[in-house]
């Protein structure tokens, strides 16, 4: 069962090897002069102001776990798909009521305007 | 696995109250006005007639359905009953609390509804799995709970420490579970309690999913060492919602311990029986001792609830069914009497001021008698005088531990609530003897009044008639 | 053999990345690392041939939670420096509490020399040779369905708390209301005034 992932694991391996084969040949061939000027920050030609990271708002967050839950509802899918000829109507009314309840929660998040970015 | 049919109609009290959590959620979505109404009535709808379900189908049976899943007996229903029944007084309690506040959202009943849901699918678990999701499902709405004002940096900062803690707690319990699982090979709690007997704690995979899942227990009841989060929560989360954590949940932990340790892991009795010591005692000395020191009154509380959990977990120490029933007892009456003090801060609040400090307590007689008798019921009842429901509590779980024997535990334990008498009667010397300059009339709601009144006068017969509520406990042990 | 190697190789990446999680000076590349314990975690998951929880934890953890994780790390902008500050005054502590646990520990289990006797009960795809996802399937739907719909409510109340907790109405923005603006009529927003022309004296 295991040989089937063989190309994965030759893919794996030419990944890291091509991503890897560039890092040391620069570091190895390319020549080095290191000086404490090419390590500063550069900003227009003037020092710079404060930290490149700055805050992110809020709703970022809010968009992105309500992604995670659907998601989640999502990989319960898979298997259900796979198994829907043999678990037959009792299965399929168990999926329906489980996503029926997260169409709740999504009516939910719509009427309250949490899709709405304003 | 072969597949059976599950019998839907035992699980009908958690089927209804699912449903109408969703209902509600709609409701409120398209109800008009901001005072949500609709959702206020509906969930007290769900709760009585969930209440009516919960004995009309499962009393008096003792079935399992669902593979294993879901057990219907009379220890679910005693449980469900008692949960229901303090959800709807908490829920009776916060609306005036919160509509002074500008926090009436239908969400706080949705949340809270969903809530006892987890409660009930953990009084009903027969499989680990099942009660890990109650678990959670209860867990996820008290944190949003504690949050549930948010502009308040207290409440958040509660909030965040009991998620943290709370998340710690859950993965320690399921570390623990999952090793009994591994042990046993099986999900289903009836399926482990043969096993476990069997193979016994000399199996030292055993030992430790024990250990785990005791420290989880713990975490849960919020037994010393594992009770710091009780105070911060207590006092950060909104009165409302400090009444509504601190009451059923206790239930729901009886619950936990029964169903998992308590049946699950008979076998190992001997091992967890001396964990439970250790636990007891080290909440007995830390409630009391602590709580003497408070000057916020609901972290007073929050300590008193630390040393009556020591008190209930003595009922599972001793580990007969008198002591199961002795548990299931305190628990029930206990968070009656909480719901009693927290609904006391709840009623010398008003918009604006939050009556937290013991202080506010002072010259309560003055400015109504009526109500002052009802903290000093109160007070007496957590004091376990003579003639409260206190009493009766603290005499069961005594007399069962010194049936099995061990009675210097009973002693440590009388000595430890002896001290703890204290400082609920400098509570009640506040109250009485007190004079305030300026001491106003109360200004609360009739509502709130009605419903302080009745729950201080249910507390009042309880203690005079406590036989049905004894009788029904024992019922739920099958004595 | 081929499997043992590839396998100590998955795990040695596993470890060493979730080392650095927790080393990591910059939290984004400590984010960053934990999405390569994850793809590490998943192919070993791979190789126990739990093909589902494998891709599950590629779909869910790397696809889902560690974006938010990121948008967290970010979102809260922590200076990571005044963070570190204690960690070289409680690390005695912390070591000596470390070193308890593993000494009792070993006391507990170092009697019984490791032999846990445990004896594997669940039944593995590889008995069977049925697909892994099938078998899951199979029960989760069926035997364990009361569980599965729990969980359904486990997310509603996750959606519920979210929106509750982070969804904030802010007075003033300005936006526009298609429905709105395809709704208007000739008449709301053109006035025809009758002007007589000037005459010219």
């Amino acid at each position: 069962m295991l040989e089937s992932y063989v190309p994965i694991l030759v893919f794996i391996l030419l990944a890291v090897g091509v991503g890897i084969a560039p890092l040391v040949a620069g570091f190895v061939l390319a020549p080095r002069r290191p000086g404490s000027e090419k390590l500063s920050p550069y900003e227009c030609g003037f020092e710079a102001f404060e930290d490149s990271r700055m805050k992110f708002d809020v709703r970022y967050y809010l968009v992105a776990i309500l992604f995670i839950i659907f998601d989640l509802e999502i990989a319960f899918l898979f298997p259900w798909a796979i198994v829907l000829d043999h678990v037959g109507v009792f299965g399929f009314i168990a999926m329906g009521i489980f996503v029926g309840v997260l169409l709740i929660g999504f009516l939910y998040e719509w009427k309250k305007g949490a899709l709405e970015w304003e | 696995m072969n597949f059976q049919m599950p019998d839907f109609s035992l699980a009908l009290p958690e089927l209804w109250v699912a449903t109408m959590a969703c209902v509600i959620l709609v409701v409120d979505l398209f109800a008009r006005g901001r005072e949500s109404a609709p959702a206020f009535y509906l969930t007290q709808l769900t709760l009585l007639v969930g209440i009516w379900l919960a004995i009309d189908a499962q009393w008096g049976r003792d079935a399992v359905t669902f593979s294993g899943s879901y057990v219907a007996d009379n220890l679910a229903v005693v449980l469900k009953v008692a949960m229901m029944g303090l959800g709807l007084l908490a829920f009776a309690y916060s609306r005036d609390y919160l509509r002074q506040r500008d926090l009436l959202k239908g969400e706080f009943y949705v949340l809270g509804l969903l809530g006892i849901l987890g409660m009930m699918v953990m009084a009903s678990a027969h499989s680990m799995l099942t009660m890990y999701l109650g678990l959670e499902l209860l867990s996820l709405c008290q944190y949003a709970l504690v949050a549930f004002n948010r502009d308040s940096r207290m409440g958040s900062e509660a909030a965040m420490k009991y998620f943290v803690l709370g998340a710690l707690s859950s993965g320690l319990l399921l570390y623990g579970l999952s090793m009994v699982y591994g042990v046993t090979g099986s999900l289903d709690l009836g399926v482990i309690r043969e096993a476990a007997a069997g193979v016994g704690a000399q199996n030292i995979m055993l030992a430790f999913g024990l250990t785990f899942v005791v420290v989880g227990v713990a975490f849960k009841f919020g037994a010393v060492p594992f009770h710091m989060w009780i105070p911060d929560v207590y006092q950060g989360a909104p009165t409302a919602v400090t009444l509504y954590i601190g009451t059923a949940p206790k239930v729901a932990a009886v619950a936990l311990f029964m169903r998992l340790i308590g049946e699950g892991l008979a076998g190992l009795q001997e091992h967890w029986e001396l964990m439970l010591v250790i636990l007891a005692v080290g909440s007995l000395a830390v409630g009391n001792i602590f709580a003497l020191v408070q000057t916020n009154m609901k972290r007073l509380l929050a300590y008193s609830t630390i040393s009556h959990v020591g008190f209930l977990l003595l009922g599972f120490i001793a580990g007969t069914p008198e002591g199961y029933t002795a548990a299931l007892f305190y628990a029930v009456s206990y968070s009656l009497m909480a719901a009693g003090a927290f609904g006391m801060v709840i009623l010398l609040s008003r918009r604006g001021f939050e009556a937290e400090e013991v202080e506010d307590m002072k010259g309560l007689n003055d400015r109504h008698s009526g109500f002052a008798f009802i903290m000093l019921i109160l007070m007496f009842s957590m004091t376990g005088v003579p003639g409260t429901v206190g009493f009766y509590a603290k005499w069961l779980v005594l007399k069962a531990v010194i049936d099995v024997d061990m009675v210097w535990l009973a002693v440590v334990a009388v000595i430890f609530a002896v001290i703890g008498a204290f400082y609920y009667l400098r509570v009640l010397k506040m109250v009485y003897f007190d004079r305030v300059e300026g001491g106003e009339a109360l200004q609360a709601p009739a509502g709130l009044r009605v419903v302080l009144a009745g729950n201080g006068l249910a507390v009042l017969i309880l203690g005079i008639f406590p036989d049905s509520l004894i009788a029904a406990c024992a019922a739920a042990f099958g004595s | 053999m081929i499997e043992l190697i590839i396998f100590y190789v998955f795990a040695a990446v596993l470890l060493f990345s979730a080392t650095m999680v927790i080393t990591a000076r910059n939290p984004v590349h400590a984010a960053l690392f934990l999405v390569l314990t994850f793809f590490n975690s998943a192919a070993l998951w791979l190789m126990a041939e739990a093909e589902f929880l494998g891709i599950a934890l590629v779909l869910v953890y790397v696809g889902a939670v560690m974006v938010l994780f990121l948008f967290v790390v970010m979102m809260l902008d922590i200076n990571v420096a005044p963070l570190r500050e204690g960690f070289a005054r409680y690390l005695p502590l912390g070591i000596l509490v470390g070193v308890v646990m593993v000494a009792e520990m070993a006391l507990v289990v170092g009697a019984e020399q490791l032999d846990v006797g445990l004896t594997l009960t669940g039944g593995g795809a590889a008995d069977t040779g049925e697909s892994n996802t099938r078998l899951i399937g199979s029960v989760l739907y069926t035997v364990y369905v009361y569980p599965f719909e729990i969980a359904s409510l486990v997310l509603l109340v996750a959606i519920i708390a979210a929106i509750m907790l982070t969804l904030r109405r802010r007075p003033g923005t300005k936006h526009q209301d298609i429905s709105q603006q395809v709704r208007v009529r000739k008449a709301d927003r053109l006035r025809m005034v009758d002007l007589p022309s000037e005459r010219r004296e």
